[in-house]
């Protein structure tokens, strides 16, 4: 019969799109983001289209903060946001568990490693002919 | 044997008698006449009932394999339905990473620092 048709037909319609609706539902465009979210995720603008949906709802929560952040911190987030959006989410996972636990040590200590490790920006910046980035 | 013929009228006099007092005929034409009326009784009741078995029948064939379709467009439903929710349910009991991120991004020490 015809009806059989049509609702075999439907039933296909709303079946496909209940499956499809978490994939659908965080699907967002550069266009749909808000200008702060435009401002804080603007390193990331030519590759926004190319990067997963979830990576794209995760950079999305990380700009809520972005308003509350010192110009110091914005300029240093834009500068490092692309190399941490080109990591792999295991890369990405234990730097987290490195950065919790560095974040656990004195801050007498914290502060001599730091100093290190400019000096080794220094040296590597140096020995390549690059100006060394700016981290204070 | 003599038989008497019975009508409406003498049955409701007979009846209104002992049955311990009516003749072995009597008896015999009441239990006739008693019988004729079951027989008649049945044929007008059964009938009807016999025609809605039938039609149930034939609409319960014909409608047997769309309950069928509908039992299995109902199970592929319900699976769709549990696997958005699953999702949905995922996506938002999943571990905010984000303050953490932006610390580990707005920090003095370059991420090249915590990468292997």
């Amino acid at each position: 019969m015809w009806t059989d048709g049509i609702a075999r037909r439907l039933s296909t319609i709303v079946l496909t799109a209940l499956i499809c609706l978490p994939i659908l539902a965080e699907a967002e465009t550069w266009a749909e983001l808000t200008p702060v979210q435009q401002e804080a995720l603007a390193p990331l603008n030519k590759d926004w289209n190319t990067l997963a949906n979830k990576q794209q709802q995760h950079f999305i929560k990380m700009s809520n903060h972005y308003a509350n952040l010192t110009p110091e911190k914005k300029e240093r987030l834009h500068k490092q946001l692309v190399a941490w959006s080109k990591l792999t989410p295991e890369q990405r996972k234990r730097a987290r568990e490195k950065y919790i636990a560095f974040s656990k040590v004195p801050p007498e200590k914290r502060e001599q490693v730091k100093q290190m490790l400019r000096e080794q920006e220094a040296r590597k910046a140096a020995a390549s002919g690059v100006q060394p980035a700016s981290t204070h | 044997m003599n038989e008497i013929k019975l009508n409406t009228e003498s049955i409701r006099q007979l009846l209104n008698r002992s049955s311990a007092k009516l003749e072995q005929p009597t008896l015999a034409g009441l239990r006739n006449a008693r019988m004729q009326a079951l027989s008649r009784f049945d044929a007008r009741t059964t009938a009807p009932a016999f025609a809605l078995a039938g039609i149930a029948h034939r609409f319960g064939h014909a409608f047997g394999s769309h309950r069928r379709h509908y039992y299995w467009a109902s199970a592929v439903l319900f699976g769709a339905l549990l696997f958005s929710g699953a999702a949905y349910w995922q996506h938002y009991n999943e571990i905010d990473n984000s303050e953490v991120d932006i610390a580990i991004l707005t920090d003095d020490v370059p991420i090249s620092a915590y990468v292997d």
